[in-house]
């Protein structure tokens, strides 16, 4: 029932814009630029006290002129005159807000008007998102609440909980931007006086529209309620998460041993590996994992097969593997003979597959094709990486071929990585990734990915127990 | 056993002694070495006859939770002669109330188990490597509790130094299972009694057969 509070957040039937603007730049005129770029389809209610007309929509004077109704308000003053908007939405009958303004918790003053936001909360029984937040977004409802010039948000089936205004803003303009993937649910906590990550979390564990939960924190705000609602979740949904603040010191003086070496972060890792979240370290993972987990399916084991025109890459990435946790193991002889069969002789073939003779010799395509579908075909392999090599010298194939193996072999996570040209990786990026399958740029990327995945997968699969 | 936590409560003692610390975990399934205490160097002399030869003596009382910094340890006692001698000089150490005398366990590998809370998290138990160099080493994994069987057997694997869970030395491999109750009761302990505040099992010594046992323990009561 918890749950079902939330939803006007992410399905409103209908908003109101407190402390609208009619000066582009200005949040409170973004915010609507953004909420028209995405299509909303309720009625949006403008409140300036100066009234007159924004964007094409009307504009209400105050709060107490908005109609019965209202489900929604996205209040988006200034710290100071944040509580009493939030209060004259509460009469008004409106039960969700999101605060976007800043300044709260940080400064001395703040703290007072924080507060006393607490206290409306409290009193009015209302649920908010906030303040300090960036925003947050419902594609599947083709709604957001982010101040931030984004435009039209693309729609996808990971959803991101984030403790950073960043995210919502110049993240999501790079991932829009720079990548193909889109998002389902993301939501900007703030500083947290109502809705938590526990909340966040609770209602993205039982949402249709989200497949895997990808999360920013700086901290926990209830612990114990996380790990009783992410032990639950991760069995049915990956969830990954950056945890910074990792390098605190943070130990306590203590009589005894075990709570002088209590560190913070080790019980929150601890806390986390208990939850079966998966646990990542680098910013970039935040994007990385989002796009991986939107286009592919979890291994099924940790075992890995690539592709390379390169000894030193062969070796290198070998090496990388062990540090992943990642196997590369040895494969079947009906494999390595295939191999043969596409290689000149004077090559001896294995796992991980020297391409480089093959495809200089018999061509890219065909090398990368038959060398791939051998290894996809192989039992004791759970994922392939082609690191494909694109030159003009050596020819670029038609990228078809890679399309047709993740659709023959839909149960095997297929990553592609370059040894190429910048001007074709990009070419076979923007034609790839639109119809499914990833490209990374780095060579490393692919492996790190499926480090991801691969304990996404070993969370879900772990043997329940009492 | 609540009277063991109560009664030290009431005299508004900081911890239980390393023999009623033993005898508070005994209740609790947690495996502990065979141990009895003695009021002067003659009894324990009778209680090491009991128990048998080599025996270890130690200085015990309720204030003296670090007993290696004061000489407070002699291990490896043949006969009833250094018994005595050691005795004599244990109880001359400041805070030393009775002689513990306890088997010489033997067995190559130490471990360490705890107990400890955390403002947020609540208690939280922990597992790692063992003996004088636990904080030097640092390797040690936490769980939340309470804790499954599976959490603590994770949490048993989750160290650097794992391959000593292995056949070591001659010796066999370390049965996980009742290490894995022991981490389970630590937890039980934790939810259940508020008035422990921590609790250190160092070391938990692994005998060669590869059954683990309390060597040393402490036990920290809340301060009222």
């Amino acid at each position: 029932m918890m749950k079902k509070e939330f939803g006007p957040f992410f399905e409103p039937k209908n908003v109101a814009v407190i402390g609208a603007s009619a000066t582009p730049g200005r949040p409170g005129n973004d915010v609507i630029r953004n909420i028209l770029a995405n299509e909303y389809r309720g009625a949006i209610y403008l409140v300036n006290p100066k009234g007159g007309e924004i964007l094409g929509l009307p504009v209400l004077p105050s709060i107490a002129n908005l109609p019965d109704g209202v489900e929604l308000a996205i209040i988006i003053l200034s710290a100071k005159d944040t509580p009493q908007a939030l209060r004259a939405c509460a009469e008004k009958g409106i039960r969700h807000a999101v605060l976007s303004a800043g300044g709260f918790a940080e400064v001395d003053q703040g703290v007072k008007i924080q507060e006393e936001l607490v206290e409306i909360v409290r009193e009015k029984k209302l649920r908010v998102i906030g303040p300090n937040t960036s925003g947050h977004t419902s594609t599947p409802h083709q709604f957001t609440s982010t101040f931030f010039p984004l435009g039209k948000i693309r729609r996808g089936t990971v959803s991101y909980i984030a403790q950073t205004g960043n995210f919502a803003t110049h993240t999501m303009k790079y991932i829009l931007t720079g990548e193909h993937f889109g998002v389902s649910r993301v939501i900007g906590l703030g500083n947290k006086i109502d809705m938590d990550e526990s909340d966040a979390l609770e209602y993205l564990a039982d949402d249709p529209e989200t497949s895997a939960i990808v999360m920013y924190l700086e901290s926990i705000k209830r612990p114990r309620k996380f790990l009783e609602i992410a032990r639950e979740v991760t069995r049915r949904k990956p969830v990954v998460m950056l945890k910074s603040g990792s390098t605190e010191a943070g130990r306590h003086a203590a009589v005894a041993h075990t709570a002088a070496m209590a560190a913070e972060d080790r019980l929150i890792d601890a806390m986390l590996r208990q939850a079966g979240v998966v646990r990542i370290w680098d910013y970039t993972h935040l994007i990385l994992a989002g796009k991986a987990l939107s286009m592919l399916p979890l291994p099924k084991g940790n075992r890995v097969s690539f592709l390379a025109p390169s000894g030193a890459m062969l070796v290198v990435l070998s090496d990388l593997c062990v540090r992943l946790g990642l196997d590369v193991p040895e494969i079947e002889p009906a494999t390595v003979r295939r191999l043969h069969d596409i290689s000149p002789p004077f090559i001896r073939m294995r796992n991980p597959v020297d391409i480089w003779a093959s495809a200089s010799v018999r061509g890219v395509e065909f090398g990368y094709r038959e060398g791939m579908e051998a290894v996809l075909k192989d039992p004791n392999i759970d994922a392939v990486v082609p690191i494909l090599m694109l030159t003009e010298d050596t020819g670029i194939p038609s990228y078809d071929f890679i399309l047709d193996l993740k659709k023959r072999y839909p149960d095997k996570p297929l990553i592609v990585t370059f040894s190429a040209d910048k001007k074709y990786m990009d070419e076979c990026k923007n034609y790839l990734e639109p119809l499914g399958v990833p490209t990374f740029p780095e060579i490393e990327q692919p492996f790190e990915v499926l480090s991801i995945l691969y304990k996404c997968a070993k969370a879900m699969n772990r043997p329940e127990q009492k | 056993m609540m009277n063991l936590l109560k009664e030290a409560m009431a005299k508004g003692r900081a911890t239980l002694s390393e023999y009623e610390s033993k005898r508070f975990l005994s209740c609790f399934d947690i495996p502990v070495c065979r141990e009895g205490l003695a009021e002067n160097p003659d009894s324990a002399a009778a209680e090491a006859r009991k128990i048998g030869y080599p025996v270890v003596l130690k200085a015990c009382g309720a204030d003296l939770a670090h007993k290696t910094e004061v000489g407070g340890i002699a291990l490896n006692l043949k006969n009833i002669r250094d018994v005595r001698k050691e005795g004599l000089r244990l109880m001359k150490i400041r805070g030393c109330e009775a002689l513990l005398v306890q088997e010489m366990v033997k067995g190559a590998r130490e471990l360490v188990c705890g107990l400890t809370r955390d403002p947020q998290l609540g208690p939280c138990v922990m597992f790692g490597l063992g003996g004088v160099f636990t904080e030097v080493l640092d390797d040690v994994a936490f769980r939340i509790a309470p804790l499954t069987l599976g959490d603590a057997l994770e949490m048993i694997g989750e160290i650097r130094a794992r391959k000593i869970l292995d056949p070591f030395r001659g010796e066999a491999a370390i049965d996980q299972e009742i290490l894995g109750h022991v981490l389970v009761s630590l937890g039980r302990i934790g939810l259940e009694y508020e008035n422990v505040a921590a609790i250190d099992i160092n070391p938990l010594k692994v005998r060669p057969d590869g059954k683990p046992v309390a060597v040393d323990a402490l036990v920290v009561l809340r301060k009222e």
